[in-house]
């Protein structure tokens, strides 16, 4: 289970993730993603609710860094120490910008 | 058969002169080569050893000798002198009257009243019940001493012209009762009548003791063999001849009004269908009574339960949920269909013996249970089911499936959340390979098994499949350094598998994918 709740204003996109990021919701997220990124400069993805995350889900969020690094800035927020576990063994705290 | 009365005192002031009376008219009525007398005792008062030796003198001549009638004060005497081994000894009954008395619960073989605030009787179909009793007492009282909370008769009554064991209940409510009025309730009556079958199924019995529910299932399926397809009734007697012995307790009619709340303790009642056996044959009576009695007809259960089909379904799925320690809908699924085949096999039995095939609305309600167990035979390959070991359909929709069945496990062994987070990624990441892999373009089965050693605490998790052989050690670890514009999508699964867990090995053998992953708590 994943809800994601999407908050647009001019070129800022805020997402905030709760439930599961795994193989069979990421594409939920990654469809939200795509719908959204045009335009936008400023991506916030809020993991305070966000409870796990597999490779599906990183896969997810390294698409949307490389879509960033182009149009602006994407920063991860509110990341739960089981979460940054994961970030860390799998390189991904180097690549991400978390707050 | 000569019938003597015994009357009065019996001791060393009158015993001969008595045993000459009862001697003269043994002469007198008995018939040449006779062996047996019935003394009845209903006005005996007091016997002393000299009386006692009248008996054995008697006894002598007439080796069949029974006493009957036998006063509560005279029945002590006779077992403390250790008559009551040698001699057929039958106590004097008291009379109990059910009239206005309210009916707590109903089983196979009686009805139980409660006669007074503290006791309950328990009156018995059959009208030459003393047997059957005699049964229920022994075993309540071998389950009370394996540790089963339950109550035991402590007297014989005569109610009409039936018998009746009565019981202290005090202030006692049943399940049934209180999933009826306080529907509230509901789950703390799941776990407490769970935490009992538990207990019950985990109690070891001494051999012989108890009988063996797998041969009372024989006979049923073959039975029905004869009522059934020729290759389906086979199939029906291989299965449950495939079901090893079992020396656990069973209760064998594991319902809500045999399960009291007795001030704070819940108690077992009706234990003269105590058997041995595996669980699945408790599992199919328990589907019986909660939906299976009344699936073709939903307002059985209400006569019988007290609460409707809706309420009988919630707890039976919730109950067989806690039993088996998973919310893995699957896992639920397997272990109801195992328990449906015995359970529409009893059920048809008894409405053949009924007579039901000589009624149109018992012939709908045997094809109706028939139907459904010939679908059910169709698919099933074993009766016995594991707790720790799930059969499913490798794909990606079945993920929180898996994931819910292993953490159900992990949840029962106290699993610290990070490292259940850490299995659940491992068991994603493998699953979700074979899933996609495996059997592509087709689809096929993996089965997922997990299990847990001690000192350290350790998860073992093991998935077997039977799609193309694939290494996922043989996988070059991705470089984890490089910026993100540089990094590849994907690829990360068996990576990160690897970092969840301690240990992880794979294996080829026979056509089969065997890959091991180990993690120390």
């Amino acid at each position: 289970m994943l809800n994601i709740v999407r908050k647009m204003e001019g070129d800022k996109a805020g997402f905030a993730l709760e439930g599961r990021l795994d193989s069979v919701t990421s594409p939920e997220l990654e469809a939200e993603l795509r719908a959204s990124l045009d335009g936008v400069r400023d991506l916030t993805l809020d993991c305070e609710k966000l409870e796990y995350i597999s490779s599906a889900g990183l896969r997810v969020l390294l698409s949307a860094q490389k879509v960033m690094n182009v149009q602006g800035k994407m920063t991860v927020r509110h990341v739960s120490q089981a979460i940054m576990e994961i970030f860390e063994v799998t390189g991904f705290s180097n690549i991400l910008t978390i707050e | 058969m000569s019938v003597i009365k015994l009357s009065g005192r019996i001791d060393s002031n009158n015993s001969s002169r008595i045993e000459a009376g009862i001697l003269e008219q043994l002469a007198l009525t008995d018939e040449p080569g006779t062996k047996a007398v019935e003394l009845d005792a209903g006005e005996l008062e007091y016997i002393s050893s000299a009386g006692l030796r009248v008996l054995l003198r008697i006894r002598k001549t007439h080796p069949d000798m029974v006493i009957r009638n036998v006063s509560t004060e005279v029945y002590d005497i006779l077992e403390m002198t250790g008559f009551t081994e040698m001699i057929k000894v039958e106590k004097a009954y008291r009379v109990v009257s059910i009239k206005g008395c309210e009916e707590i619960g109903r089983g196979a073989n009686g009805t139980i009243y409660r006669i007074d605030e503290d006791n309950v009787v328990k009156v018995y179909n059959n009208a030459d019940a003393l047997e059957d009793i005699q049964h229920e007492r022994e075993v309540a009282k071998l389950a009370l001493i394996l540790g089963i909370p339950t109550a035991i008769s402590y007297d014989v009554v005569r109610v009409g012209d039936s018998y009746g064991s009565v019981f202290e209940l005090l202030n006692a409510r049943s399940f049934s009762k209180i999933l009826s009025t306080e529907p509230e309730k509901m789950d703390w009556c799941v776990k407490e009548y769970v935490g009992l079958l538990k207990k019950i199924h985990g109690t070891v019995v001494p051999a012989g003791k108890l009988p063996d529910m797998k041969e009372t299932a024989l006979s049923w399926a073959g039975f029905l063999r004869d009522y059934l397809p020729q290759e389906a009734g086979a199939k029906l007697v291989r299965l449950v001849e495939e079901i090893p012995h079992d020396n656990h307790m069973i209760h064998g009619d594991y319902h809500t009004k045999n399960v009291e709340l007795q001030n704070d303790e819940v108690l077992l009642i009706d234990m003269d269908t105590l058997s041995v056996g595996h669980p699945v044959f408790e599992l199919a009576f328990m589907f019986n009574s909660f939906i299976g009695y009344s699936e073709f007809d939903h307002e059985i259960i209400k006569k019988f339960q007290g609460f409707d089909s809706e309420t009988g379904a919630t707890f039976w799925r919730k109950s067989l949920a806690a039993y088996l320690g998973t919310d893995c809908q699957t896992k639920i699924r397997e272990v109801e269909d195992k328990a449906r085949i015995l359970g529409y096999t009893r059920m048809i039995r008894r409405a053949i013996r009924k007579n039901g095939l000589s009624t149109e609305s018992g012939r709908a309600e045997i094809e109706f249970w028939k139907r459904e167990l010939l679908e059910l035979l169709e698919k099933t390959d074993t009766l016995l089911f594991s707790f720790n070991e799930l059969d499913i359909e490798a794909v990606a929709e079945n993920l929180a499936e898996v994931q819910s069945f292993v953490d159900g496990i992990l949840e029962s062994i106290g699993c610290p959340p990070k490292a259940r987070m850490n299995i659940d990624v491992a068991v994603e990441e493998i699953f979700i390979n074979i899933a996609s892999y495996a059997y592509a373009p087709e689809k096929g089965k993996a089965t997922v098994r997990v299990e847990v050693s001690e000192d350290p605490v350790t998860v073992t998790i093991t998935f077997v499949d039977h799609g193309v052989p694939y290494d996922p050690l043989a996988k070059k670890d991705p470089d984890i350094g490089l910026p993100a514009d540089e990094r590849v999508i994907g690829g990360l699964g068996v990576f990160m598998t690897k970092k969840m867990v301690d240990d992880m090995s794979y294996l080829y053998d026979t056509g089969r994918n065997i890959l091991t992953l180990r993690k120390k708590l």
